[in-house]
């Protein structure tokens, strides 16, 4: 019988932007079995939503539930909560809240990008994609005043408009990064030290990403077909060039790929929506209490993001719920680390660009 | 020793540690390591092991579970050391005050040299601090820095601070 080591990773680690803790069960360099701890950074956001805060303050509170795709959150809340007073929004005010969160959609995947990269061992690709992803933020800024916490979205509407210049400097912005991604994908496709860390590693089958409930890139590119875009019919995201991005290899090659092709997908979709923006007020008035029980699913960078919100027609909210994508594909995770080099972990773990402030909330 | 201030006055070493933020701080410090802002032309790196590290940077508002880790690291840092704080819920817990599972801010725990605002801070504002940071660095002496909260009597060695089990009594008080 061979021997079993045990090594564990984190909850403070280089590789790692927040606190998670891993227990390899290695044999030799072969890791045979994993144990996760996530709860680290818990605070209690959906309790405090129902007790401290009243309902048309509680998109941005649960904005704080993550960084990085704080936008969707937002969104995701106002969608209940505008579902439950029975109010729709006009044509412009979707078109915003969609161009916002594309955007993020595309910072976003750069950061898991770069992160990749950097755990692989490629530092000087890490500073490329990160200084790329700069123009993204500044458009951002330009938009909505700040560049991580944009409270852009509130209910009823979005908080501003955007003007001509603005929407020159998005399409100049785009423009350039259009070329940056062209050249950061023929890298990550041909680059020979890239290949080894990454083909061929961490690989995860349709079969398993079918069993344990993948979503989001993980599951695209394992060649599963889901993506809340193309599910539900909020938004109009099939009349502004759409397309569901599918790789068939399940490994962190294919990946950084459906990564890449979203944002080349994205900058497409927010060229269109800037082209094509409709006329009409960003602001109208919702009026009256949340009475009833409403579930929204909107899709995040990392996969779906699940609210169910219900309210008794008073100030407060009864509940608030929330399913973040990184905490559903956690399964999924586990699976793919068994049988995979021990010196792989860092860069299969950044490779599902896991969000433990979204998870454990 | 004015051989080795010199040196670390050019190259400070950083510690980034996530005490239950929102990762929007987080990012915010990788961002200002990145080109652009480049917080590395000040010799700055950002390194993951508390005993080759000069200054502190902290996000979020410290969390039930994450305390015992910020103390530990906390003393793991090998004096002088400087610890920043970045964002508004390190500073007073921000939005998430008064949630059950916060602790309101890292000052409760450890002393503070630099608070920066914001939610999420910019990366202005980062550099600003670690650069206020290398200025209050150069003034600390070798003397020992202990963290608050630190319950029960602190074990000596040789007439020096033990550094082991700091964090394990802020625990083991809690439960008596």
């Amino acid at each position: 019988m061979k021997k079993t080591i045990q090594i564990p990773l984190g909850s403070q680690h280089i590789s790692l932007l927040e606190p998670i803790r891993f227990k390899f069960e290695c044999e030799n360099e072969k890791i045979i079995g994993v144990d996760a701890d996530v709860g680290f950074v818990h605070r209690g956001v959906e309790l405090a939503c129902t007790r401290s805060f009243e309902f048309k303050q509680v998109g941005y509170v649960v904005a704080r539930v993550c960084g990085l795709c704080a936008i969707t959150h937002t969104l995701s809340y106002t969608l209940a909560a505008e579902k439950l007073l029975g109010y729709e929004a006009n044509d412009r005010i979707k078109y915003l809240r969609m161009l916002m969160v594309e955007l993020d959609r595309i910072h976003s995947h750069m950061l898991c990008l770069a992160h990749t990269a950097e755990n692989a061992g490629f530092e000087a690709l890490f500073m490329q994609i990160m200084g790329d992803r700069e123009l993204i933020m500044e458009v951002q800024e330009a938009i909505s005043g700040n560049r991580i916490q944009f409270d852009y979205i509130s209910i009823g509407g979005v908080n501003r408009d955007l003007t001509s210049e603005l929407s020159a400097l998005i399409r100049k912005n785009l423009g350039l990064l259009a070329e940056k991604i062209d050249t950061l994908i023929g890298l990550f496709d041909n680059n020979w030290s890239l290949s080894l860390r990454y083909k061929g590693v961490g690989v995860l089958s349709l079969e398993d990403a079918y069993t344990y409930n993948a979503l989001g890139p993980l599951a695209r590119a394992a060649g599963l077909a889901t993506d809340v875009r193309a599910e539900t019919s909020d938004f109009p995201y099939e009349e502004i060039g759409y397309k569901m991005i599918l790789e068939s290899t399940g490994d962190i090659h294919a990946r950084n790929f459906v990564r890449l092709r979203e944002i080349v997908n994205s900058i497409e979709i927010c060229r269109n929506i800037i082209e094509n923006l409709p006329v009409g007020e960003i602001q109208e008035k919702a009026k009256g209490k949340p009475n009833g029980e409403a579930v929204i699913r909107v899709e995040a960078p990392r996969g779906e993001l699940f609210y169910l919100v219900r309210g008794s027609g008073q100030n407060m909210l009864d509940r608030v719920r929330i399913k973040t994508p990184t905490f559903s594909a956690i399964p999924a995770m586990m699976e793919v680390f068994k049988g995979s080099e021990y010196a792989d972990a860092p860069a299969i773990l950044a490779s599902f660009d896991p969000c433990m402030s979204c998870t454990a909330k | 020793m004015k051989f080795f201030s010199s040196f670390r006055k050019r190259s400070p070493w950083v510690l980034h540690y996530n005490a239950g933020s929102c990762n929007g701080c987080d990012i915010e410090i990788l961002a200002a390591l990145a080109p652009k802002y480049d917080l590395e032309r000040f010799g700055v790196i950002n390194t993951g092991n508390p005993k080759q590290s000069d200054i502190f940077l902290v996000t979020g508002p410290v969390t039930y579970r994450s305390r015992e880790r910020l103390v530990e690291l906390y003393s793991q840092i090998p004096e002088p050391k400087v610890v920043v704080a970045v964002g508004s819920c390190t500073a007073t817990g921000g939005v998430f005050r008064g949630m059950y599972n916060v602790e309101d801010g890292i000052d409760r725990y450890i002393p503070v040299d630099v608070y920066v605002p914001g939610c999420a801070s910019s990366p202005q504002l980062i550099i600003d601090a670690v650069a206020r940071a290398l200025e209050i660095l150069e003034t600390k002496s070798k003397e020992i820095e202990k963290p608050f909260k630190l319950f029960g009597a602190i074990e000596t060695i040789h007439n020096r601070l033990s550094r082991l089990n700091m964090a394990a009594k802020v625990g083991q008080n809690e439960k008596n």
